[in-house]
């Protein structure tokens, strides 16, 4: 399983004067879990931004299964595999849980239109649904609005919904933030289940270090738009550089 | 569970049923006892019912707010028109031609218009409106200019030649129902989903796959489908045109319409439809005041109810059932 599903490869981006992201170069391979870090400000949301799209890079490219993605628009990037979350749920606030999961099954649609005019594809949807649902643990209020949902609720559905989409690797955006522990459990389980079952790739910005320490293979640091450290968890939790440029204070890591 | 389940399809099909009885019972009813004045007045009614349908995809569906559906009816009576009365063309076909033609014009502007966002696609579209009303009222080989286009043949389906009104009534009912079920038909599919995502979320819809500029292109022409199909009907039934027909000022009911009766559903655009042409026939002393009523009606409805009757129907359904969940849960951890 060694094989390389996401390469970024010396990837720039500024905003005027400020430049989030700083010569990054790294990959993530199927079946693997790869944490980004890094202080409030790094870049690591930009980062996730540049290779899913919803921004361009000033320079450097971005492969995905070795095709050069990083100037197609965002919506051809997810329909070869880019799935994400954000660090701001978003959904269509007003509609409910099931007609938002469906537009994740309609990325995973080859025949986009034709198939769901012909509903042939709401019952493979309905049990993958289920499927997923039954996986995280999660209990869901199919009557209320999005809208209505608690938090947390909305932070698993959404990743539910890139799950639907089939997705060759997920980019998530600080799943766990705001969120408490059960359902921070729940998207522990997702997340395995992702990397076992459909064999993905996975890359995770998450503040909570225990989280990003106990489930990543891999870590990239990132700090003021720069890969300062990487490696597995151990040496990443021990590396002094990473420490300091992470939090200033070593006490706080541990917390 | 599954009781309710079963007690939720009996009620939506016992709701289904009342509808369809009371549809069926005014339509008796009002076939009846209707004279020529009342078919004149309700048919002109179903027609816009069509082309408020156009206006509800676009604005309902997809949040493009659109002046330009009085272009694409226009093009489709016009077309029709010439088809059917120059070239001969049976009137059956002719519709089906105007709307072809109506379609891959709209897929043209599209390519244009669709690129602007928000209240840019509606000036767009406001100049669209009074550009084609220019080419009705002035260009006279196609639209007989000011004078209008008279003796359109009379519409001729499989021998039936509709020729008075009691049977256009019965033709439009059916259209109206075959159009209304394909919109809600489209709002189920991955169109009507896409649509939904660019209106609420774009940055959600992108990152699920979805092409906004084409979802968008694909949209404008179904619209101008429905609406080429509103002004074809229009030039058979009347068997005259003219420009006044197409006016910025009919679009700008349109939008009323739709925002009466709610903008994001079918019925809605419906019932809009029906209230907007009906009720200035029942107070006559009103439509010399027209224009003022619809502007400050438009207003109103921004600021009041944005939603539309049907909105504000649905949220407080939305509410009961939330109080009563509530109240529920609350009785099973009491008892
Ligand atoms: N569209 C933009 N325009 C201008 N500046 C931006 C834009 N997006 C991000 N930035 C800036 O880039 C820097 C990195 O932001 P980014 O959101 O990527 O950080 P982050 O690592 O995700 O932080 P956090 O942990 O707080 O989420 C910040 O200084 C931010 O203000
Ligand atoms: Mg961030």
């Amino acid at each position: 399983m060694d094989e390389v599903i996401l390469s970024i490869q010396n990837v720039n981006k500024s905003f005027g004067g400020i430049k989030p992201t700083d010569n990054v170069s790294f990959n993530v391979k199927r079946g693997e879990i790869v944490g980004l870090i890094g202080p409030n400000g790094a870049g690591k949301s930009t980062l996730l931004n540049l290779i899913s799209g919803i921004i361009s890079p000033d320079s450097g490219s971005i492969f995905l299964n070795n095709v050069d993605i990083s100037r197609m628009p965002a919506y051809r990037r997810s329909r070869m595999g880019i799935g994400r979350t954000f660090q701001d749920p978003q959904f269509l606030l007003r509609s409910k849980p099931i007609e938002n999961m469906l537009l994740g099954a309609d990325l995973a649609n080859k025949n986009r239109y034709m198939q769901s005019y012909l509903g042939l594809s709401e019952d493979k949807f309905t049990m993958k649904f289920a499927e997923l649902l039954e996986i995280s643990g999660l209990n869901v209020d199919m009557s209320l609005r999005i809208n209505d949902l608690p938090y947390g609720q909305r932070k698993i559905l959404e990743i539910v919904r890139a799950l639907l989409g089939n997705p060759q690797i997920l980019l998530m955006d600080e799943p766990a933030a705001g969120i408490n522990i059960v359902e921070t459990e729940m998207i522990v389980k997702l997340i395995n289940y992702a990397i076992s079952e459909q064999k993905i790739g996975v890359l995770l910005v998450e503040h909570h270090m225990d989280l990003v320490m106990s489930i990543c293979n891999w870590i990239e640091v990132l700090s003021s738009g720069t890969i300062i450290a990487n490696g597995v968890p151990e040496d990443v939790s021990k590396n002094p550089s990473v420490i300091e440029a992470y939090l200033g204070r070593k006490s706080d890591v541990i917390s | 569970m599954a009781s309710n389940k079963n007690r939720e399809i009996l009620i939506k099909t016992g709701w289904t049923a009342l509808k369809v009885a009371l549809v069926a019972v005014v339509v008796i009813v009002f076939t009846s006892k209707a004279n020529n004045y009342y078919f004149t007045i309700v048919n002109s009614a179903l027609i816009y019912v069509i082309a408020a349908l156009s206006l509800s995809l676009l604005l309902g569906m997809g949040g493009m707010m659109s002046f330009a559906t009085v272009t694409f009816m226009g093009i489709g009576a016009y077309a029709t028109a010439n088809l059917s009365k120059v070239l001969h063309v049976p009137t059956s076909l002719s519709i089906l031609l105007a709307v072809l033609i109506s379609a891959l014009i709209a897929f043209l502007i599209a390519i244009l218009l669709t690129r602007l966002k928000g209240s840019y696609f509606a000036f767009a579209s406001i100049g669209l409106a009074q550009i084609s009303y220019a080419i009705f009222l002035n260009f006279k080989p196609l639209t007989g200019g000011p004078n209008g286009f008279s003796n359109v043949p009379k519409l001729i389906i499989a021998g039936i030649e509709f020729d008075n009104l009691k049977k256009w009534f019965y033709l439009l009912l059916i259209i109206v129902f075959l159009a209304a079920l394909s919109l809600e038909r489209i709002r189920r599919t991955t169109l009507g989903r896409s649509l939904a995502a660019i209106r609420d979320n774009e940055i959600a819809a992108q990152s699920l796959g979805i092409d906004i500029y084409s979802t968008k292109i694909i949209t404008f022409v179904i619209a101008s489908v429905y609406g080429s199909i509103a002004g074809a009907l229009i030039a058979h039934m009347n068997t005259y045109l003219s420009a006044y027909l197409f006016t910025f000022d009919i679009s700008v009911s349109f939008l009323i319409m739709v925002m009466l009766g709610g903008v994001n559903s079918t019925t809605g655009a419906i019932l809009g439809a029906l209230l907007v042409t009906l009720i200035p026939e029942w107070f006559r002393v009103l439509q010399s005041y027209m224009k003022l009523i619809y502007g400050i009606s438009i207003v109103a409805l921004m600021i009041f109810m944005p939603s539309g009757l049907t909105g504000i129907i649905d949220s407080i359904k939305y509410k009961v059932d939330m109080e009563k969940k509530k109240k529920r849960n609350k009785d099973y951890s009491n008892g």
